[in-house]
């Protein structure tokens, strides 16, 4: 009987040492510390150092400043221009990167989830596969990444990115600062902790895309954010602005229907109390 | 009752920083440039995402009264300043400025640093 009871006790510490040592697994001294929660400084622009909108002075090519300029005076007379966000799609790559709300780090030695308050989450594979030939496109797109040892130090610094295979509308920012519709961008990322700042993390985000002439490298920082509140935040819950047709409208505080614009007309109601044929 | 942002600035009772909170989303149907003040009684305050709301009974020159839907910062932005899901409540007395919407329709978006009770009193003591 002792010697049943002694089996039984070797087996549980075996399990528990088991248990202790995968939840130790995301501790690895070989990862940074990204813990906590992150949110973007520097607002909403795409590049934080300029003003939104013709501020950024973007590189497009002639085709796509002249859709930015018709966005900009879409949104001018209360329209969205080319910014889709107010309907609650997602933004995807690259904007999802200007982290509004905040994000999270989940590292695992073939995964790094980045996970968002109000999106879906990023995953980052870095198991040293291949770029699949048969995915779907994904707002957020499909991406491979691999850790760095900069300084060589035994612990990794840098997280390196590429993202393919998005799929649209995006745009970089709310002015409607447009991506090439044919959804061929390439996103390259590097990420990493400001060291003379342990509290800020930094985000090197250069966009290869045919609305532009080039290369636009653009660096987001985030800040630690120490509060514990995570929000239930879901575009949907609450969500007044609404896309009938190619027109927006704004709901009222009784939920109908009111004008965005100056002088809009209210929707086609054609489908409307007609007479059955049949 | 609306009121013309001139008033607003020789009553100084606000001050005019930055337009709405950082926002996931253009909040270009409303008209930044022109301001309105308001005041009137909180009938809801939505404290929901992505953004929270305030409706608000206002009471027109004729007596009537119209209820203004209007867009705020988020809960996950505004609870950073001491916002709460309590913060307002049905039949609070407010005072705030509005960006409206284009349209003239009674929408609009509120910030936090440009909202008082109609005593004058902070919404959030800090």
């Amino acid at each position: 009987m002792l010697r049943r009871y002694s089996i039984g006790l070797i087996a549980l510490a075996a399990a528990l040492g088991a248990a202790i040592a995968s939840a130790h697994a995301q501790d690895e001294p070989k990862y940074p510390d990204w813990s906590g929660k992150w949110r973007v400084i520097g607002g909403n622009r795409w590049d934080p150092t300029k003003p939104a909108g013709r501020g950024q002075q973007p590189p497009l090519t002639p085709e796509y400043q002249a859709i930015f300029e018709a966005s900009l005076a879409d949104q001018q007379a209360g329209g969205p221009g080319n910014d889709m966000r107010f309907s609650c799609l997602p933004p995807g790559m690259p904007r999802m990167m200007t982290v509004i709300f905040p994000m999270e780090f989940i590292f695992s030695p073939k995964i790094t989830y980045i996970l968002f308050e109000n999106l879906m989450p990023r995953r980052i594979y870095t198991d040293g596969r291949e770029w699949p030939t048969e995915v779907d496109p994904a707002f957020a797109g499909y991406s491979i990444g691999h850790w760095v040892d900069e300084d060589r130090d035994g612990r990794f610094d840098v997280l390196e990115i590429e993202t393919r295979n998005m799929k649209g509308p995006r745009s970089f920012e709310p002015s409607g600062l447009p991506l090439h519709r044919d959804d061929q961008t390439v996103v390259k990322e590097r990420i990493y902790l400001d060291k003379a700042n342990a509290g800020s993390l930094l985000n090197e985000i250069t966009t290869t895309d045919n609305a532009l002439t080039r290369l636009w490298t653009v660096t987001k920082k985030y800040r630690r954010d120490d509060s514990p509140f995570w929000f239930d935040n879901n575009c949907n819950e609450n969500n007044p602005h609404i896309l009938i047709g190619k027109e927006t409208y704004f709901l009222s505080a009784d939920g109908y229907l009111m004008p965005a614009k100056k002088g809009q007309a209210p929707p086609d109601l054609r489908y409307f109390n007609q007479p059955r044929k049949q | 009752m609306r009121r013309g942002l001139t008033a607003l600035l020789v009553s100084g009772v606000f001050v005019l920083t930055s337009g709405v909170a950082i926002a996931h989303h253009s909040f270009a149907m409303f008209d930044q440039e022109n301001p309105i003040e308001l005041e009137g009684s909180v009938q809801e305050f939505k404290y929901t995402s992505p953004h929270t709301f305030i409706l608000l009974q206002v009471k027109e020159k004729d007596g009537s009264t119209t209820v203004w839907n209007l867009e705020g910062g988020a809960p996950s932005n505004l609870v950073r300043d001491g916002w709460s899901s309590k913060s307002l409540k049905p039949g609070d007395e407010i005072r705030l400025m509005v960006e409206p919407l284009r349209s003239g329709a009674p929408g609009g978006a509120w910030n936090a640093s440009k909202i008082k009770f109609k005593t004058g009193e902070p919404i959030v003591k800090n």
